[in-house]
């Protein structure tokens, strides 16, 4: 698997970081408080000034010291360390063996039944073709495997040529016949044109079936029988419907020439598989239905062999067990991501316990190897603290002062606790294979170890964790009698899936004699009371209770009382009860948590599984963004930051998260550019230069964070008016923000205009610098319609800057007439300095990216720059020039809109209660 | 003494009439216009419903024709060769192209190896090179037989009057064109004669079924047994193929399918088979069996692992649509199950409604669930479809989501099983639930507009902006929402 790679490649620093920081260069211009006023020389190569160390060198140093990082702070010895290392390199392997082999088995019956029915077709005569629908369940990873060893049983024994089709590879009719006849014929894919086979000098297309014919008819000669062709579609229900009816169609009208038979994977069930497919075309399959072995008992198997097993090194704790089976059965993991967390637990273990050195057998590990640290963190245990509180308890006071106080006490009672451990280990899976074997209980074999590590077991009725005390009093004489037999026959044969041997002569005094002696007696007393024509019971039966019914003067009586016992029925009685005391001792546990260094070798935290293989980006996203500082650990934003409040030093990204939160469903970008901009550049300026560029530094800023928020998916800009707001939110703050008015950024060029929300229109109608007698001035008065052309041509523009240095470009239209009087190379240049004209990394991060190919129009890029500024109207390039009336609409028809547009939204919002 | 017209031999009517019944009329038009001295023509269209044996008794015609040594005749000229072609065994319009020419050489003994065949105009020189240039005699003919040309794909619009015109440039070329229904100006040529191929009658069904009896009955003479087939293809036909299944396969299917239903009784020995109006009166329930005419994809396992299942009365009845929706509540697990059954609330509830049914900040005595007892005095005065038999309607990810958060509550608090850290919505396990449920096609995207941005690419797999739709029917959900204890039709308003 991939973790024999992962093991020998050396890690590099930065995979485990927590946290990058994207810098753009040397000089960051984001957010910063001191712009820099030049642009950025062109980047060039240069000497990276924290050079990493070379691979070769770390590759040498992995080579010379296989060991993993020494822990206890670095104090761990590199022999301890390496041997780690080998405990886990031999205990997973072993474990992966085994789990391969559990799921090679499950798969046996369905490969027998296939193998049986597609042999059986082959002599029937129905003019169908035969196809053969294996339900898999929706587990991809074990399909894989299935359809594997189909083919190597079917190539085989059927001499088929086995087919194997995935819907990814098979996106048309001439794709997944090129790929049948490739794999049927055992040819390369090598020549892509024809292929060049052939009688009579003819070549056959490479999707001709033809070729397959020809080529099975030469085998035939030699092997008198024609090979079947099976192909398997091992995701029926990727498939298109339309390529699935054309190949069916198309092997059925082959029938006669090439022995065609089908294979589907179906995921969910044949009837929703045939509802997909025309009826002409169901009608020509002729099918049966295979079911493979279901996802949950090829997880029971799993569990018995890898995790409960005597093989496991590490045990897996009840809590991560529980955990890891829930979400086998509530998410759609596979039990290739149950095996990955497995292996992920064992990793965690041997990698990050430094007191996992403590499961190496007795021969690896010595009192040498023991360092202090280990001494020392033995002590700070759970189990340790209990085991010595336990023996002040007990009154052993010498055993506990050694354990506390003397090393080398403490050292030979860890060294001893390893044979303790194998001895509790094979008591607990030896009462769990008697229980199992014994009927007794309903519950699962996963169940049951999972109780029995976390409660241990304990089978009385009244205060037992696994009360079994009624159900083995209701036996019968023969139940009891076959209940004695599985019990000897478990002891004896042990139990090859969790890699038991049979215990019979160990057990031989406590357990196989007195259950023998028990089934001799009750053999004997069955015997006795058939002759005496009596049925055997106990007291505890129902039957021995009856009910009379006596008739006293015209009144019935009834009456409740215990028939008569016999003797053989008492001495049943007190089989069952020594039986019980009997398997109550042999079956009595602890749980885990009572084993002393328990810690050592079971892993039972659930956190880091968690993190790992349950990941939710989700919330990851809004921690990070709520709380830079935790992650960025900048001196800039120790003191509000830290607290989780708002700071202008924060990313941009983050101050508009923050913001974000505060607004409602829909935000206007020029009040969250002002709430921005309020933040980070502050209310009132110092001065006017220096405003200036540290309001365009933010501006940077705010176009890169808005674009990020973008990309999350945190807003979203709306072409439509605003619709209603969704009336159900899965993510309650995660609200879609509708961006119905273009950006309108601030004139720096005029200092007055300190708020450019649309809001309050800050444009007269007529442009205050015009003189007032200009020749223009008195025409428009005369002619309303010249009026309104020059009022909607002197509408300003607010300047982009650009985002690399914040600069505005000087050819940039101030102006809508500016707008209409640029030139193609200006607008060329302008589209290049915004980085539209070459997309680069920030090309995107623009509030409008647009696309910029070679081969425009001027009109066209008109347009497309319009369209950049956020001009309205210019959505679709291709509009015709006649109807550019959008063009000129004023701040107040714009506001209108908006104003309309959010009035709707409030009807609609009033309308729906709570909402 | 030869005239200029001449019929092939009687012979071969009588074994092509014996094999194939009922068919008489239109095999001697077949000879007619193909034997090379009676009346052959250019282009001959076949045409008829399916399974009416047009293809079949060309092929057989032609063999025959070709075969037939012209013994009583002195001259050896008239001779007659041909290649059929299937258009449905035919991916690409080139591949048809090409099988034409190498069939053709096949059929000619053709040694030269063909070049390339890709378009119309190289068909007709490689079919002159053969057909045209090289010395015939005088009587030869060469028959193209193209079987369900009308389904050829990709076939572009000049195919049909070019392969038309083939026989114009080749005057020894016949060209027959087997097609279901020729639509008028076919060919866009005058005059070609069509063949018609009529569907059956009810007496050329009872004919031909009873041609091939089934096996004898016990304590029956196989004489016996042969009327009593007859009888009961009569009524069979009577009771299915008037209705619904017009076509002679489905016909011997749904016969063989109810004959040993039908026959049972005789078996058993409760009736003997003379009493025809007896065991048709026990047998009636079968005769309305609609699987008859639907047979499906599984066959009925009775044949596959029992040997006897002709004494059994029971159909062999095909799990319906409910028995579906457990067996996939069994295979899903709990998270993709319940976002399943949101997707199809999320599909077939009017988003106006959303708050009424799925706020938990009204009574749940408020929300107008439909299913409940319809209130039987008023009628409405406009009747609506149920929602639920209509087609499902698209919906946005974010409100299936919603739904989800809001009804699992509910849902799984009926469960004992219900785990408590549940993970929260939008985490990684919802995503591949999704992922799952999109790549079994139990739920499927529709539309796939891009995002907000300018010139964003369309269907974008990663693109979050599209539409999701539910894909699965209602027996289904219905079942599944019964395999999680949830009785889905409370949710949906009507």
């Amino acid at each position: 698997m991939a973790g024999n790679e992962l093991i020998s490649v050396p890690f590099e620093e930065d995979d485990h970081r927590t946290a990058f920081i994207f810098s753009s260069g040397t000089t960051p211009t984001t957010t910063t408080n001191h712009p820099t006023t030049a642009r950025p020389s062109k980047r060039r190569k240069v000497a990276n000034p924290d050079p990493p160390p070379p691979a070769s060198q770390q590759d040498a140093s992995a080579a010379a010291c296989p060991a993993w990082p020494a822990l206890f702070g670095g104090a761990e010895s590199a022999h301890a360390a390496r041997l780690r290392r080998t405990l886990f390199e031999t205990a997973w392997p072993v474990l992966e063996e085994r789990i391969q082999g559990v799921l090679r088995e499950a798969n046996g019956a369905t490969l027998d039944e296939v193998t049986g029915f597609l042999g059986g077709a082959a002599g029937e005569e129905t003019g169908k073709l035969t196809a053969g629908f294996i339900i898999t369940g929706p587990n991809i990873a074990l399909q894989d495997l299935l359809f594997e060893q189909l083919a190597e049983r079917l190539g085989a024994a059927a001499q088929a040529r086995f087919v194997r089709l995935r819907a990814s590879e098979a996106p048309n009719l001439k794709a997944a016949l090129k790929k049948i006849i490739c794999d049927a014929t055992a040819r390369g894919t090598e020549d892509d044109g024809e292929v060049e086979l052939v009688q009579g000098g003819r070549k056959y297309l490479d999707y001709d079936l033809e070729s397959l014919h020809g080529c099975l008819g030469q085998q035939q000669k030699q092997q008198q029988e024609p090979p079947r062709v099976v192909v398997a579609f091992q995701d029926s229900e990727a498939f298109e419907t339309g390529l699935l009816t054309d190949l069916i169609t198309l092997f059925h009208s082959w029938r006669g020439r090439i022995h065609f038979d089908l294979l589907f994977g179906v995921a969910t069930s044949v009837e929703l598989f045939q509802a997909r497919l025309l009826k002409s075309t169901a009608r020509l399959l002729y099918g049966a239905q295979f079911d493979v072995v279901q996802a949950n008992s090829v997880l029971e198997s799993v569990i018995k062999s890898a995790v409960a097993g005597t093989q496991a090194t590490l045990r897996i704790g009840p809590s991560l067990l529980r955990t890891l089976v829930d979400r086998q059965r509530d998410q759609v993991a596979g039990i290739q991501v149950f095996i990955s967390s497995l292996k992920y637990a064992y990793m965690c273990h041997f990698y990050a316990n430094p007191l996992s050195v403590l499961l190496a057998g007795a021969d690896r590990l010595d009192r040498g190897m023991l360092q202090p640290e280990h001494i020392e963190a033995v002590r700070t245990l759970d189990s340790f603290k209990a085991q010595a509180e336990a023996a002040v308890e007990a009154r052993q006071l010498t055993h506990a002062q050694s354990l506390i106080e003397d090393d080398e006490y403490l050292a030979a009672q860890i060294l001893e606790q390893g044979q303790k451990r194998d001895e509790y280990i094979l008591h607990l899976l030896r009462a769990l294979h008697l229980l199992t074997c014994s009927g007794l209980t309903s519950l699962s074999f996963t169940e049951l170890y999972i109780l029995a590590l976390s409660e241990g077991i304990d089978i009385s009725q009244s205060t037992g964790t696994l009360p079994l005390e009624d159900a083995a009093r209701q036996l019968s004489p023969s139940d009891f009698l076959a209940l004695i037999d599985r019990l000897l026959a478990a002891v004896r044969a042990g139990s090859p899936e969790l890699g038991l041997a049979g215990w019979e002569s160990d057990a031989a005094d406590d357990f196989v004699h007195p259950l023998t002696d028990l089934r001799d007696e009750v053999d004997g007393l069955l015997s006795r009371s058939k002759t005496n024509g009596a049925a055997l019971k106990s007291k505890y039966s129902a039957h021995s209770r009856v009910v009379r019914t006596t008739v006293v003067a015209q009144k019935v009586q009834l009456s409740r009382d215990s028939a008569a016992l016999t003797d053989e029925d008492k001495a049943f009685s007190a089989a069952i009860d020594a039986l019980f005391t009997i398997l109550a001792q042999s079956l009595h546990s602890d749980p885990l948590a009572a084993l002393f260094l328990h810690e050592t070798c079971a892993l039972d935290t659930r956190a880091p599984y968690r993190d790992v293989f349950v990941p939710r980006p989700g919330a990851t996203f809004a921690r990070a963004l709520a709380r830079p500082h935790d992650y960025l650990a900048c001196a800039c934003c120790a003191g509000t930051a830290a607290a989780g409040g708002i700071a202008p030093s924060l990313p941009a990204t983050a101050v508009l998260y923050h913001l974000y939160l505060e607004a409602g469903a829909l935000v206007n970008v020029a009040d969250l550019w002002a709430a921005f901009r309020a933040l980070v550049v502050g209310e009132d300026g110092d001065g006017e230069e220096e405003d200036g560029d540290g309001e365009r530094a933010a501006l940077v800023g705010f176009y890169r964070g808005l674009a990020e928020l973008r990309m999350i998916g945190f807003v979203k800009q709306s072409k439509k008016k605003a619709d209603h707001p969704h009336t159900t939110k899965p993510r309650p703050r995660h609200t879609y923000t509708n961006t119905h008015i273009h950006i309108h950024l601030p004139n720096t060029n005029n200092p007055k205009m300190e708020h450019p929300s649309p809001h309050q229109p800050n444009n007269p109608p007529f442009p205050p610098s015009q003189p007032s007698s200009s020749f223009t001035t008195r025409l428009s008065q005369k002619n309303p319609a010249l009026h309104a052309k020059l009022s909607q041509m002197s509408l300003p523009l607010a300047p982009l800057v650009q985002l690399t240095t914040g600069l505005i470009h000087p050819c940039f239209p101030r102006t809508l007439l500016a707008f209409w009087l640029l030139s193609d190379s200006q607008l060329d240049s302008l589209a290049h300095f915004y980085h539209q004209r070459t997309p680069s990394r920030w090309t995107a991060q623009y509030p409008c990216p647009v696309a910029w190919p070679a081969g425009l129009g001027l009109e066209e890029k008109r347009m497309k720059f319009g369209r950049f500024v956020g001009l309205r109207g210019c959505e679709s390039p291709t509009v015709v020039m006649g109807n550019v009336g959008w063009l000129g609409r004023t701040e107040e028809e714009i506001e209108e809109g908006a104003r309309r547009a959010r009035d709707g939204d409030e009807e609609v919002r009033r309308k729906m209660g709570w909402f | 003494m030869t005239g200029l017209f001449q019929l092939p031999d009687e012979l071969i009517f009588t074994t092509l009439t014996q094999a194939f019944p009922c068919r008489e009329p239109q095999i001697r038009a077949l000879a007619t216009l193909l034997y090379p001295r009676a009346a052959p023509c250019r282009n001959l269209v076949v045409y008829g419903t399916e399974a009416t044996g047009k293809a079949a008794i060309t092929t057989a015609l032609l063999a025959k024709l070709a075969d037939h040594p012209h013994a009583d005749d002195h001259d050896d000229d008239f001779s007659l060769r041909y290649a059929i072609v299937n258009s449905v065994e035919c991916i690409t319009a080139r591949h048809l192209y090409e099988t034409v020419v190498a069939k053709t050489a096949r059929a000619l003994a053709w040694d030269a190896a063909p070049s390339r065949c890709e378009t119309l105009s190289q068909l007709a020189v490689e079919l002159s090179k053969m057909l045209k240039y090289a010395p015939r005699p005088d009587g030869f003919r060469f028959v193209l037989v193209l079987d369900a040309i009308d389904r050829q794909r990709d076939a572009p619009n000049t195919m049909f009057p070019a392969l038309a015109r083939l026989s114009e440039i080749i005057p020894s070329l016949t060209t027959v064109f087997i097609v279901t229904s020729p639509p008028p100006h076919f060919l866009l040529t005058p005059s070609v004669p069509h063949l018609h191929f009529p569907s059956y009658t009810k007496p050329d069904f009872v004919t031909i079924l009873s041609l091939t009896p089934p096996s004898p009955l016990p304590n029956t003479t196989p004489q016996e047994t042969a009327d009593l087939y007859s009888r009961f293809a009569a009524a069979v036909h009577d009771a299915l193929a008037r209705a619904a299944s017009r076509t002679l396969p489905s016909l011997s299917h749904a016969c063989a399918a109810l004959w040993p239903r039908f026959t049972a009784p005789v078996r058993a020995g409760t009736h003997t088979a003379r009493e025809f109006s007896k065991l048709l009166v026990a047998a009636r329930a079968h005769f309305h069996d609609d699987t008859l005419l639907d047979p499906g994809v599984l066959a009925p396992t009775t044949i596959t692992t029992t040997a006897a299942p002709t004494t059994s009365t029971i159909l062999p009845k095909p799990d319906t649509a409910t028995s579906a929706g457990a067996a996939l509540a069994h295979l899903l697990p709990t998270t993709p199950r319940l976002l399943l059954l949101a997707s199809y609330l999320a599909s077939h509830n009017p988003t106006r409604h959303d708050v009424t049914l799925f706020s938990t900040h009204h009574q749940r005595t408020r929300r107008r669930r439909g299913g409940g007892g319809s209130t039987p005095g008023r009628r409405p005065k406009h009747r609506k479809i149920a929602r639920k038999l209509l087609g499902a309607h698209a919906f946005v990810l974010e409100r299936m989501l919603a739904i989800y958060a809001s009804v699992r509550g509910e849902w799984m608090n009926s469960k004992s099983y219900c785990s408590e850290e549940e993970g929260v919505v939008g985490d990684a396990d919802i995503g591949m639930a999704m992922a799952t449920l999109a790549s079994l096609r139990l739920l499927v995207k529709v539309g796939g507009a891009g995002g907000a941005g300018g010139g964003s690419a369309a269907a974008d797999v990663m693109d979050c902006g599209g539409k999701w739709r539910v894909n699965v029917g209602w027996e289904v959900i219905r079942g599944l929402g019964r395999g999680v204890g949830v009785e889905v039709e409370e949710w949906l308003i009507e």
